[in-house]
Parts: structure tokens; C-alpha cells; sequence
């Protein structure tokens, strides 16, 4: 079995990158956190609208999410930042849940700390603190069944489900057959691949609950009058070359291999320890799916694109792949892989599945993404179905 | 020198263009399956953009992975454009649904 150099944590997970998150619990608390996240040397902010006057679904959905950032096993410790204490999605109740993994983390409420100028004072000295903490821990051999691998595709064109996508599949079925697991999201693209999913589900039962949560989805964009071909496939899609939603979602679907699908899980939440590949139930917006993904634990994530994308999430690698060598060309400075060889022969599938898989490991061993270096951290946003109240 | 349409199953009635250079009047050599056919394209196609690879009656299947992506809205002849302008999805399809819904409404 291969294995790659990554941070143990306390619950046994393990990061391949250890950062110290600054987590804003509500919007009101963002500019403290962005303050403290600029202070301290490698510390992530993750800020956002959210938090408040939502619906409750939609407040669970938030909470469970900005848990999940914390227990991210690429996270080493966490300070919580809030503007005040109300039921439901609180800094206090964020930190308990993440504490039960074991980790450093801390709560600063703006209001009690006495203001902005204040709170940023006691945030900045309590994740200097944690970061002192942190950064004694050292790599160590993990195996790669600890792996939860992200799979996910955006800015499609008709490369990505004839070459990137199939490869990625490749690359999935390596790791889980060494004891790992991946995260298929993005329902909305599965609308068409409903035959495939019943047979390759785990029972029929799993089977069935998937193809509900796929009309589940495609009933909400109806309900809501429009035809669904307004928005899917995307203007760039079809700029791309994608006619259709079916289309589109074949060409999805080949990023997910040959593995058994193992079960439907909730956005945001985490999978069974059963190596295999997992469903999320996210729609196909890439930053709220990739979100999910992260929350629900993944270290790293491949986006395959046709048209080029920059999106990297805060605090979970992703590394872009195309095969599209005209994109590969106008967007070297965002892109990890060109596999356009698939096109003249000269890269089989499964030989461009290898070449994925080489830059996934190295990226867990420590290789920085190109977006990493740039910071662009475009790819965290939380999925939401209700009304603000 | 690489393919200029790529396609996936023997039984699509389409393929992919992967080459900035598909001109109106060229004739391309294709494979489809074990056969190789030589195809005259109907107008300049985009990088990314589907052919058809026999002629499709209006009303019929669009075949990519060897499985539908959308109905054909008029005949489309061998070598000519597929997307958007001649062919729709099946799926997703809130205008019929909201058509279907006034007819209910009305009956």
C-alpha cells in the first residue's frame, strides 16, 4: 500500500496540511478574523454572509459546515470568532464540536471582549498561542486508506468527459482499492446517469435513495418554473460544447470510476469508514460542492475543468486538471496538469489516471497547489436552499 | 498527427471535434468503432463542439457515450453542427412543466 507523510491528529485523522483556521462564526465577525488571519504567519480566514436569520435547515447546514472546516484533519487548531451569542450557530457551540477531535481551539466574542479593537487583541494572542502549539508537530507516514479523496468538475467542456474526467476515475479506483474512500457531489449532474448509479450502488436500496435525491433535485428546479436549461449546462458549457444537461452529467459521471457507491451523505457530512465511493447530495454551484466536501473531511480534492478554473478551497488543496490544451495554455498559472496527450494517442486513460494520482500524493507530501502560492482562496461558500428571515 | 473527432461508442450518432481546425467543406477521416469513414463537414465547428457522424432524423436520439443526451429538433446531416439550435434536452424541463401545469389548470 502507498502512503503519503502527513499531520496525525489527536482522533487519528490525518492532515496533509496544518493550518491554523480563523473562523468567523457569523458575517458580523469577519473583519476581526481577517485581521487575525493577516497577523499570523500560514493562519487561514474563513469568513462568510451566514450564520443568521436563516432558516432553520439552512442554519444547520451553516453550523455543520463551519464545524466540519474545524475538524478538517488539515486544520491543526481553530479560533472561533463571533459578534455575539445567539441559539443555533454560536462560537461556543462551533468550538465544542471541534474540540471533540482533540484539537487546540479557542472562542473570542466580539461583544464581551469589548469591542473590535479589542477582540482582535485577544484573538491574535490566543492563535499566536495555537500556533506555537502546532508547529512542533512533524509529518509522519500515513497510509493512503486514510485518504478522503474529493472528486469534482467545473467550467466543462466536452474534453472533460472524454479525457480529464475518465482519468480522474482512474485515479479515485487507485485509492480506494488501497482501503480509501472519495466523494462524488454535485447531484445535479447526475441527472441522466440514474441507469449506471443503480447498478453500481452497493444495494439497491442505496441505489434508489441516490436516483430520489437526483429527482429530488431536478423537482426543485422545476418547482421553481424555470427550465433547468437556463442555468445547466452553464453559458460556459455551452460556449464549451455541451448541448445538454444529459450530456453534461455523462461526462461528470465518468470522474467517479468503477468503484461500488457505498451510500448517500448529506451535505456537509461525513462518510462511513467503508472504503468506497461515497454521494453528496451538493448541487453544481463548484464552490458550495467542493464546500461540502471539505466539511465532511477530505484532504484534497481534483477539479478537472475544460474551459480552466482558478477555484482552491481555503483549507483543502485542489488541484486543477484539464485536457484541454488550449486552456492548458492560456491558464498555466492555475492549472496542475495538461493530459490533452489523451488525444493523439500518446496518453491512455489509465497511464493519465497515473499522472493524477503521482500529483495527488505529492500534494498530500507536501507540494503546494499553484493556487496555494497565489492565495487564491475562491472555493468556500455554503449551501443553502431557504429564505434569509 | 491526432484525431479530429473523437468518438466514444460505435453506436453515437455523434463525435466530438478536438482540433482548433475543422473547416466547412473538409473531409475528415472518423473512427467509429472498427470503421474508419470519411466525413465532409458542413460548416467551421469549435474546438469542443459535436458532428454529426450519420444523418439524424428531427425526433431522434442524440447518442454520446453511447446513451441519449437530447432529441434532435430537425434533421441534422452528416458532417453538419450539433447543439443547442437543433437539438434539447429531455431532463430538467421547467417550461413544460409550467405548460403542463396550465393545461391543468385549464381543464
Amino acid at each position: 500500500m502507498d502512503q503519503f507523510f502527513g499531520y496525525v491528529r489527536p482522533d487519528g485523522s490525518a492532515g496533509i496540511r496544518n493550518y491554523l483556521l480563523i473562523l468567523s462564526g457569523t458575517v458580523y465577525a469577519n473583519s476581526t478574523a481577517e485581521r487575525v488571519a493577516n497577523t499570523i504567519e500560514g493562519a487561514i480566514a474563513i469568513t462568510h454572509p451566514l450564520g443568521r436569520c436563516q432558516v432553520k435547515p439552512d442554519l444547520r447546514t451553516t453550523f455543520k459546515t463551519l464545524v466540519g472546516m474545524g475538524k478538517n484533519p488539515n486544520v491543526g487548531g481553530v479560533v472561533v470568532i463571533d459578534h455575539f451569542r445567539e441559539e443555533g450557530c454560536t462560537a461556543e457551540e462551533i468550538a465544542h464540536e471541534i474540540s471533540q477531535t482533540g484539537k487546540p481551539v479557542e472562542v473570542v466574542n466580539i461583544r464581551h471582549a469589548g469591542g473590535a479593537i479589542a477582540a482582535t487583541a485577544e484573538a491574535t494572542r490566543k492563535a499566536m498561542l495555537i500556533k506555537r502549539q502546532i508547529s512542533r508537530l512533524r509529518r509522519e507516514p500515513v497510509p493512503i486508506s486514510n485518504l478522503l479523496f474529493g472528486l469534482n468538475c467545473g467550467t466543462s467542456d466536452t474534453t472533460s468527459g472524454l479525457g480529464s474526467n475518465p482519468s480522474l476515475g482512474f485515479c479515485s479506483d487507485k485509492i480506494i482499492a488501497q482501503g480509501g474512500r472519495s466523494i462524488l457531489a454535485e447531484v445535479t449532474e447526475l441527472m441522466g446517469a440514474e441507469d449506471y448509479i443503480r447498478e453500481r450502488a452497493v444495494t439497491p436500496e442505496v441505489g434508489e435513495r441516490i436516483v430520489a435525491a437526483i429527482q429530488h433535485f431536478e423537482r426543485r428546479a422545476l418547482e421553481s418554473g424555470e427550465d433547468i436549461r437556463g442555468s445547466q449546462p452553464t453559458g460556459d458549457n455551452i460556449v464549451g460544447g455541451l448541448s445538454s444537461i444529459e450530456e453534461k452529467s455523462l461526462g461528470a459521471y465518468q470522474k467517479s470510476g468503477s468503484a461500488t457507491i457505498m451510500d448517500l451523505i448529506d451535505y456537509a457530512e461525513a462518510p462511513a469508514k467503508d472504503p468506497g465511493l461515497y454521494v453528496m447530495y451538493t448541487p453544481g454551484h463548484g464552490s458550495e460542492s467542493i464546500t461540502g466536501i471539505a466539511a465532511a473531511g477530505a484532504q484534497v480534492l481534483v477539479f478537472s475543468t475544460g474551459g480552466g478554473h482558478v477555484i482552491n478551497h481555503p483549507i483543502m488543496p485542489t488541484i486543477r486538471i484539464t485536457s484541454n490544451v488550449n486552456s492548458y495554455q492560456a491558464m498555466q498559472d492555475t492549472l496542475e496538469l495538461d493530459l490533452s496527450d489523451i488525444f493523439n494517442g500518446d496518453l491512455s486513460l489509465e497511464a493519465a489516471g497515473d499522472l493524477i494520482y503521482d500529483e495527488v500524493l505529492e500534494t498530500c507530501n507536501g507540494k503546494l497547489t499553484k493556487s496555494e502560492i497565489l492565495k487564491e482562496y475562491t472555493g468556500f461558500a455554503i449551501h443553502r436552499t431557504g429564505v434569509s428571515i | 498527427m491526432g484525431k479530429k473527432v473523437y468518438v466514444i461508442k460505435p453506436e453515437d450518432n455523434t463525435g466530438t471535434v478536438i482540433s482548433d481546425n475543422v473547416r466547412a467543406g473538409q473531409s475528415i477521416e472518423v473512427r467509429i468503432g472498427d470503421r474508419t469513414e470519411l466525413i465532409k463537414i458542413q460548416s467551421d465547428i469549435p474546438y469542443g463542439h459535436k458532428i454529426a457522424v450519420r444523418d439524424i432524423k428531427k425526433g431522434e436520439q442524440i447518442l454520446k457515450y453511447g446513451l441519449s443526451i437530447g432529441t434532435a429538433t430537425e434533421d441534422i446531416q452528416q458532417g453538419a453542427h450539433v447543439h443547442i439550435h437543433n437539438m434539447e434536452s429531455n431532463r430538467g424541463r421547467g417550461d413544460r412543466y409550467k405548460s403542463e401545469k396550465e393545461k391543468e389548470v385549464s381543464q
